[in-house]
This record gives C-alpha cells, structure tokens and sequence, in this order.
C-alpha cells in the first residue's frame, strides 16, 4: 500500500521556470493494434501504427533536435526490440528515456505477477539493448497494483500513468518514494484523430479522423497561452503527448514544429524531461496538507 | 501475430532532375464499400455518397487532370467497372494508369489462399475484358492484406502492391521466389476526412486545403536531404466534388510548371524502385 502526498499550492518550480513543457512522445509503433473482430490483429491499423517507428519517430526527433528541445521518449520494449536504431538515436540526443510497457499491454486486465514479470522484462531490455538503466514509467492503462509493484520490485524514480492531476505527487510506499507525474491529454496533439468512430470500428486511432492542422495548432495554442498565464502566478506544466505513428505524419508534424516556434519565444517557457521535473520536484516542490 | 512486415527501409533513386514526384491516384467506387443496414437492406445514405464518385464524381476528376495534362492511377473496383464501364474506359483512354481493388469490396484478410487469388484472377479479368488493360498494380479495397496478399499479387505476375500505410517511400517486398514493390499509401491527408460523408466532415475544403500544403512543405523541405514522395490517396466520391475539386486544381496550379515536381503513376514509381535496386 502507498500514501500520496499532493502537490501544495505554494508548489513552485525552481527560479526563471515559468511554464516548463514536457514533449512526450510514445514511441510505441504497432504495438497497440487494435483487434478484428475476430480478435486478429487488425492489418490495416497494424501498417498505419508501424510508421511510427519506420518513419514517424525519426521525423520527430528531427523536429525536436531543430529546436533544440529536449523531451521524454516513453518506449515500449518490444519496440526497442524491433527497431533498436531508433532508440538508440533517441538516447544519443539525449533525451529522458523511460519504459512503456513491454508491448502496450493494458496493465488494468493483468493479475499482478503478469504486470511485475512485464515491468521487469521492459526494464531488462533496455538494459541489454541501450545499455540504460530506465528510471521512469508510464503505462497509459494503469492498473490498481502499478504503482505498489513500482515501490515494491522497481528502482523507478518517477511514474507517469496517472491522468487525476496537473502537478506532480510524492508516492510513498514499501520503505521509499516515487514521483507521480501525471499527463494529460488536452494538449496531445493525438486529438486530433478521433479515439472512436463507431461508423468504422476498429482501427480506433484510423488517423483519417483527423482534424485539420489550424484546428489543432488553435488548440495546442490556447491551452499554452493559458497556462503560461497561470503561470506567472501559480506552478503549471504542459505535458505534450505525441506519438510516433501520429504526429510523425508529416502534415501533422509541421504543426509541432510551428506550435515549438510559436512557444520557443516566451521567456520562462523550458523544455525539459520527466528526470528533471523530478529532480526539480524534490529539490522544490512542496506536498502535502495545506 | 498473422502479420509480421519487416522488409528493410531501402532508400529509393529518382530519375535525374526530379526532386519531389507527385503521386496521384483515385479510389474508384461506386457504394460497394458502403455498409449495409441490418438484414442486407441497402444503405443510399453512405453508398450514395459513394456512388456520387461512379455518377459524377470520376467525369469531374478526369476533365481537370485533363485541363492540368496530369496523369493519375484509379484504383477500381471490379463491380464498379462493370456498373459503370465508360468510367473506367474514359480514364483509361486518358492514358491514366488503371489498377485492380478487388472486387465487390470482398475482403482477403481471412480468405483461403484459393479464394483470394480468385478475386484478383476475377478483377483483373473485368479490366482486362472492359478496359482493355492489363493491371500490374493492386490494392486491397478495404486496406486488409492477408497474410498471402504479397505472394499471390506477385505470383499472378503484378508488379506493384499499395496496401500498406507504413512508409513514405516505396520498397522492395520479397515474398521468397519473387519480388514485388509496396508502394505505401496514407490515409491521413484523404479527402474523406474532411470533405466526404459519412466520415466526420472537419474543416471542408479549406481544411483538406491547408491538409495537403502542410504535407507538401514538411515533404518538400526534407527531399532536399533524401528521397519523399507525395502521394495523395483519393476518392472519385470525395474529390470528384466541385468544392473540393477546386482544392486539388489549387494543389496542381502549385506544382505546375516547376521542373523539379514529376507528376507519376504508380507503376512509373513502382519502376523507379526496381531500377534502384541494380548494384
């Protein structure tokens, strides 16, 4: 069992940091195809997803490596596994690397020793593949043991399953602590493609459903200039999920590219990791009561 | 897992002169992929709209390619060749480049091997008889390979396939004794998305506008430094509609004129693969 401390209002981030965002990007490809049916894996949407890592995560780091932007990429095992020379691009630019699960299972349907042995799996893979000792986690569908079996059979430092906050937590649980470090997807550029098209199941992420790119840079806009405005006041962050077989599509990434031009230009906005939104939550961060 | 594609990504050599191609090619449909209401009751909603692209839509498409003297690739649907025959004799006449879709929107991806090659003996055999062409490329009506598709196409003796969405540039797809090329499509800058019902209309005209110049920038700018493609993947029921044919001519008027932008069938593309691969 565990015991969170939620982030205090007096929470601030550390001096000249006023709006840090955090460019995520799933770097997942296939590996979340959704099924037929009949259960088979859908060829369609298993073709459309595998361009995240033939194509699309390239393309993104492109991007981030042209405004000089350093993100997290949250890689699922089996990725790292088919396309190691992915990863390892990521990693020479430096950028926070963190695990996402072995193969996008759904954590929330596995009993416990499943949802270790995957955790573990993940862990040993970047290990043998990177030669990089992961030390953040994000599972998009967490389930009510993640976070325990993180505090009991993990050294991870940070989490990012959880989508119930703004701001980091303190979880403390099994004699030590972890970050939670929520993420949000108003600001995923995924949104614009529809989750759901009940007209034309299953290729639930079909980007044909897709919304214009004014569409989306209006919405990445807004949700930026209202936050860097709190931000001046109160601590904020802007977690930005991309994914690879998404965003990596070249009319859609020029829309990350145009939304990291337009933020780039406000002092105080920074670009940074998970690592470091956890170094800088522990160094002055404040949770607890009020 | 059935599908496992890990062809290698090979980079592809353009003729000399020529920075960017520009790939456009048509699905031609006439409702059969439309769904139909409970108890096989026909749906004039959805396959309506469809039809539009066999009524109206292809005769629209096939004067402003003419206007513009771009050739393009239809992708046509076997029964749709056979409903609408001067559709499909009229492109062909153009000069533009007719490739098979099955036939009847009948899917492969669970079908026996015999089954399959079946349809693409059948649908091959209906362009052949109505056309006069000989098909050398394919893609599955309902983007749904088998896991046999590749094998058979190139069996059958088809230079080319367009069924997978993974890629933005064409590669070689060894299927044992024979090769075939993938030319790789996308669906995220379709017509459909913003200007077809029933698919969520988000933006219209000027939405798939600003769609297709955002994807020839990004493609554009990066050709500079390796090989892009830009391949739209249309509807004739989509595009073929006066407000969003106007879209395209605007996309055309761009590009005419610049020595640099080869308009290309597929089967040009599919060409230029193969020669890249010699050592």
């Amino acid at each position: 069992m565990w015991n969170e401390k939620g982030y205090k209002r007096s929470f601030r981030w550390p001096q000249g940091v006023r709006l840090p965002i955090a460019v995520s990007v799933h770097h997942q490809s296939e590996e979340a195809t959704c099924p037929m049916p009949d259960g088979q894996p859908d060829p369609f949407d298993y073709s459309e997803r595998q361009y995240g890592a033939r194509r699309g995560a390239w393309r993104l780091l492109d991007i981030m490596a042209k405004h000089g932007v350093r993100g997290t990429w949250l890689i699922c095992g089996a990725t790292l596994e088919k396309y190691p020379e992915v990863s390892r691009a990521v990693q020479q630019a430096g950028h926070c690397i963190a695990g996402h699960t072995y193969a996008h299972e759904m954590m929330c349907n596995m009993p416990p020793h499943s949802e270790i042995a995957l955790i573990k799996k993940t862990v040993a893979v970047f290990e043998d593949l990177l030669g990089e000792h992961i030390h953040g986690w994000r599972t998009c569908f967490a389930s009510h043991n993640t976070l325990d079996l993180l505090l009991e059979h993990s050294d991870i430092e940070w989490d990012g399953s959880m989508w119930n906050d703004d701001l980091p937590s303190l979880i403390e649980g099994h004699g030590r602590e972890i970050l939670e470090i929520p993420f949000a997807t108003y600001s995923d550029t995924a949104l614009g493609v529809d989750i759901t098209n009940p007209a034309f199941p299953p290729s639930r992420f079909s980007t044909w459903n897709a919304n214009p790119p004014d569409f989306m840079l209006r919405g990445l806009k807004s949700a930026f200039d209202a936050l860097y405005e709190r931000g001046a006041q109160r601590a904020v962050m802007m977690p930005l999920v991309v994914h690879d077989f998404i965003t990596g599509r070249p009319f859609r990434s020029k829309v990350l590219d145009e939304f990291l031009t337009y933020a780039k230009q406000f002092d105080g906005v920074v670009f940074t990791g998970h690592d470091e939104l956890a170094r800088w939550s522990r160094e002055t961060g404040e949770f607890g009561k009020e | 897992m059935a599908i496992e594609i890990k062809s290698k990504i090979e980079d592809v050599r353009w003729p000399s002169g020529v920075r960017l191609p520009i790939m456009l090619t048509f699905e031609h449909q006439a409702g059969e992929g439309a769904p139909l209401f409970a108890g096989e009751r026909p749906n004039y909603m959805v396959g309506g709209a469809m039809q539009y692209g066999a009524r109206r839509g292809i005769w629209n498409i096939l004067e402003l390619l003419d206007q513009y003297r771009v050739k393009a690739t239809f992708f046509v649907l076997g029964t749709t060749a056979e409903k609408y025959p001067e559709t499909v004799q009229a492109a062909a006449k153009a000069g533009h480049e007719i490739a098979g879709m099955g036939y009847g929107f009948a899917s492969v991806r669970t079908a026996s091997e015999e089954q399959e090659r079946s349809i693409v003996r059948r649908a091959a055999k209906v362009l052949q008889d109505i056309a006069d062409v000989k098909i050398r490329g394919w893609r599955c009506p309902d983007y749904r390979v088998s896991p046999k598709t590749l094998d058979i196409l190139a069996e059958e003796g088809l230079v080319w396939d367009s069924s997978l969405l993974n890629d933005d540039l064409p590669y070689l797809f060894d299927t044992g004794s024979r090769k075939i090329v993938e030319i790789p499509f996308t669906t995220s800058t379709a017509d459909k998305t913003y200007v077809g019902y029933p698919y969520p209309q988000r933006g219209g005209p000027d939405g798939l506008s600003s769609v297709w110049n955002n994807e020839l920038d990004v493609l554009y700018r990066e050709s500079e430094k390796a090989p892009r493609l830009l391949s739209l993947s249309l509807q004739t029921w989509a595009t073929g509609r006066p407000a969003s044919l106007r879209v395209l001519g605007q996309l055309l008027d761009r590009l005419l004129g610049h020595e640099e932008f080869r308009f290309a069938q597929c089967s040009d593309v599919a060409g230029w693969r193969l020669n890249s691969a010699a050592p």
